[in-house]
């Protein structure tokens, strides 16, 4: 019990006293487990989209298309309604393939004839307005708001004008651009975004210009999981159908995102390595701290499973509410990153068990992985010890100081400092490396030559899906500049902390304030270097498992001017802390090293 | 219960190894009845810290038993012997070693909590002692706001959280001015007279003339044992140059 106050009162106490090393740790954590708790549960959120789109519009098991029209094509679907698995239906009717434009873009539309009145099969739910009536049509909700048009503006389809007089959304169709199923006579389908009418106005627009026509028919079956044993069932029809189910549906409206997942997941993965690297950094930076409270904690009785408890435990709670912060981010955020258009209800996108899971596994490997080592000097070393800590003293190198001696003073205090803590140095090179990484993969997203939706590919409509795979991109690249900035600032501190007795002794034998500061941003500079050249090829070699064959890649003097950015950014963001370091007083180091 | 708070026989500490290896505490025999004061002086390096860290199990001997309150210490595992410490020693540092980010009443109230007391009995215990030590009305500061007088005062209180069988003070006046140093001499004046068994090493002859007994130390080894008189009749401030 009293052990329990005390290690929630040492926990809270240190959070208080560090609260910016908290508020880092929390926003890494969050960041890492919202990328991928969204990554993970992008399936499942879009299978949830579909079914709740499905519930909602009284959506068919099965939709028989045919490429034809005409009397034998209607008696044959029709046909379709009067088998045994079938408990309702909607159709035959009748789906025209027209142009559609608006003041400002054109696009292929796929017209399907409905009823005044909705039926029991495939009843769109109107979102906006009202359902069709004569002389005015009813756009699905995707392609209306790509379109940028809504109730009461007019909309020209083949060369008629027509109010909008209500959009909706249906769960028979694909996602916008998907709506034509199929194409004319079988054939081939454009983008294509979606429009009712009623039939009789249907009609007349498919003969005022001679345009083409397919027929389709909605069907509820008695066993809506039996669609494949439905197909199998009837392949002997007259003429040639094509059915298509309502998971097949389901997963067609995966294809948009099919980009989405790999980018969240593999961005929540370096989001991870740089929170782990940011934080290792942080308590490395406070390792000395620690193992004095550990020693004096010892001192007054701690056992070292206390101790470890204690220095755990605020990580932990720490990665625990970051990963909360980070899941609610999450389940917020997964409506409008798994439905990037709008052709389905989508308040029903949650997070999965198993994202939420992984998340949380996460975030506690982050907190394990980032304060193994400190806890473990803290619990290894010998109580006295821990009472009089001092910062590590770093391996003799004596091949370093007479190779070293031949630099520049900015460039010796670098190289010396660098040396002081090889695997600080990696982790800062892997960091920029990481950084580089994402920012190739911006670029290569941006060059990308894409058909936009628009009429004949017209880039007037942009391609929904390149950009939503752009906008999580950029986002994710964001996020880990962001971690990256964080963790070169707590490189360059930490490392200035733990030298300032040498830089102090430096500066007392001649060196300039300007020099130590060089010296600081160097050792910064040394390991990004390589870690910028070995960002490009792993930033390309990373696209290329998930880029498309086809996919253009950025000029090299794109990539390698990424990379030199990358460096200059760095040098100036190691400036500042390098500058305040650089100017503490010698006399007070000194004598404080001392005391 | 044992007359004898402290004992160790043929204690021997070694630091280093081959020509560097250095025999900090060498052959020491000691026993410190109980409500004794104990003084230990000598000259930088000549074994008293590490002696004091033997005695309260800080450091295990190379060579050599240490008893307290009748119990063998020096063959207990990490975790007994941090459950011996919390329950039977008080330590006392030169440079204080409060937690940083605790109060005053949350530093005293800490031993008690690693005990397992509830908060409620560390609270009211801690409340009592920092009541005695006049530091009532700092209770709720953070050591950064309290003079080193008053941090050490609270590390009193700390060290006897717990009732312990011994209080170990490390140079408890090291870091002190004269006015602090006059206040921990009333202390640990009050503590020798309440019977408390104390072990203080200290450089300073004031703080040693407070004592029972005086041990000298030089090169790990005892040189002199003294048993004083134990009363200061020109009082705590004769001892300091100052009168009361």
């Amino acid at each position: 019990m009293g052990s329990n106050v005390l290690v929630a009162r040492l926990v809270m106490a240190d959070i208080r006293r560090h609260r910016v090393q908290a508020v880092v740790l929390l926003l890494a954590v969050a960041a890492a487990t919202a990328t991928m708790a969204l990554g993970l549960s992008l399936r499942g959120a879009s299978g949830a989209l579909y079914e709740q789109t499905r519930a909602a519009t009284a959506g068919p098991d099965v939709v028989a298309l045919s490429g034809d029209a005409g009397p034998a094509v209607t008696s044959a679907l029709a046909s379709l309604a009067d088998a045994p698995e079938v408990v309702a239906h909607h159709g035959p009717y009748r789906i025209v393939y027209a142009d559609l434009t608006t003041r400002d873009a054109a696009s292929s539309v796929v017209v399907h004839g409905f009823a005044e009145t909705p039926g029991t099969v495939n009843r769109p739910l109107v979102t906006s307005g009202r359902w069709v009536r004569p002389g005015g049509t009813v756009l699905e909700r995707g392609f209306a708001a790509a379109l940028g048009v809504g109730v009461g503006d007019r909309v020209t389809i083949a060369g008629r004008s027509y109010p909008v007089v209500g959009t909706a959304v249906t769960a028979a169709t694909s996602v916008y651009p998907g709506a034509a199923q199929i194409g004319p006579y079988g054939g081939p389908v454009d983008y294509s975004g979606l429009a009712w009418m009623t039939r009789s106005d249907a009609r007349a627009l498919a003969s005022s210009q001679d345009l083409p026509v397919t027929t389709a028919l909605d069907l509820k079956l008695r066993d809506p999981a039996a669609t494949d044993a439905f197909r199998d069932a009837h392949p002997d029809l007259a003429i040639r159908i094509t059915f298509h189910s309502w998971q097949f549906r389901a997963e067609q409206d995966t294809v948009i995102l099919r980009n989405s997942r790999p980018i969240l997941v593999v961005g929540s993965w370096l989001l991870c390595f740089l929170a782990i690297t940011g934080v290792a950094a942080l308590a490395a930076g406070r390792a000395v701290e620690q193992t004095r409270r550990a020693g004096l904690l010892k001192a007054v009785g701690a056992t070292p499973g206390l101790i470890a408890a204690a220095l755990f435990a605020e990580y932990l709670a720490l990665a625990l509410a970051g990963d909360a912060l980070g899941l609610v981010i999450a389940r917020l955020a997964v409506p409008a990153v798994a439905a990037p258009t709008a052709s389905r209800i989508s308040d029903a996108a949650g997070l999965t068990g198993a994202a939420v899971a992984t998340a949380t596994a996460l975030a506690v490997a982050v907190a394990v992985l980032s304060t193994l080592r400190p806890t473990l000097r803290a619990m290894r070393t010998a109580t006295v010890t821990a009472l009089t800590a001092t910062a590590h003293r770093p391996r003799h190198r004596p091949w370093l100081t007479p190779l070293s001696a031949l630099l520049p003073t900015p460039l010796l205090l670098g190289l010396r400092l660098t040396a002081r803590r090889p695997g600080r140095a990696v982790l800062q090179a892997c960091s920029t490396a990481t950084t580089v990484i994402a920012i190739v993969a911006l670029l290569t997203a941006h060059v990308q030559r894409e058909r936009g939706y628009g009429l004949d590919g017209s880039s007037v409509l942009p391609n929904l899906r390149g950009e939503h795979d752009r906008r999580l991109i950029l986002a994710v690249t964001i996020l880990l500049i962001a971690l990256a900035v964080v963790n070169t600032i707590t490189f360059t501190w930490t490392t200035a902390m733990e030298a300032r007795t040498n830089t102090a002794v430096a500066r007392a034998l001649g060196a300039t304030p300007g020099q130590v500061s060089a010296g600081l941003s160097t050792a910064q500079l040394l390991p990004s270097l390589p870690g910028a050249i070995a960002g490009v090829p792993l930033g390309v070699g990373l696209l290329s498992f998930f880029a498309a064959r086809n996919a253009a890649a950025p000029p090299p003097s794109l990539l390698l001017g990424a990379a030199l950015a990358t460096l200059l950014a760095t040098a100036a963001l190691t400036a500042l802390p390098a500058y305040l370091a650089s100017r503490r007083s010698v006399a007070r180091t000194l004598s404080a090293e001392t005391a | 219960m044992s007359s004898v708070a402290v004992r160790a026989c043929g204690l021997v500490k070694t630091h280093g190894q081959g020509q560097s290896r250095v025999r900090a505490v060498d052959e020491v025999d000691l026993v410190v009845p109980r409500g004794q004061t104990l003084a230990v002086m000598g000259p930088s390096g000549c074994g008293k810290s590490t002696l004091l860290h033997l005695l309260g199990g800080l450091e295990r001997p190379t060579d050599g038993e240490v008893w307290l309150a009748g119990r063998r210490i020096d063959t207990l595992g990490e975790r007994a012997l941090a459950r011996m410490r919390r329950r039977s020693v008080g330590f006392v540092f030169q440079a204080f070693h409060l937690v940083e980010e605790l109060s005053a009443a949350e530093n005293v109230e800490l031993p008690a909590l690693l005990a397992g007391h509830s908060l409620r009995q560390a609270r009211r215990r801690a409340s009592l002692l920092l009541e005695r030590f006049g530091l009532a009305d700092r209770a709720r500061h953070l050591p950064s706001q309290l003079s080193g007088g008053q941090r050490q005062r609270v590390a009193v209180a700390r060290a006897l959280a717990n009732d312990p069988t011994v209080v170990l003070a490390d140079e408890p006046t090291g870091n002190l001015d004269t006015a602090a140093t006059l206040d921990m001499l009333r202390i640990f004046e009050g503590l020798r007279s309440a019977g408390q068994t104390l072990v203080i090493v200290t450089h300073d002859e004031r703080v040693a003339a407070t004592a029972d007994r005086l041990v000298s130390m030089r090169d790990g080894m005892f040189v002199d044992d003294t048993r004083l008189a134990g009363s200061h009749p020109r009082g705590l401030g004769g001892l300091i140059g100052l009168e009361d």
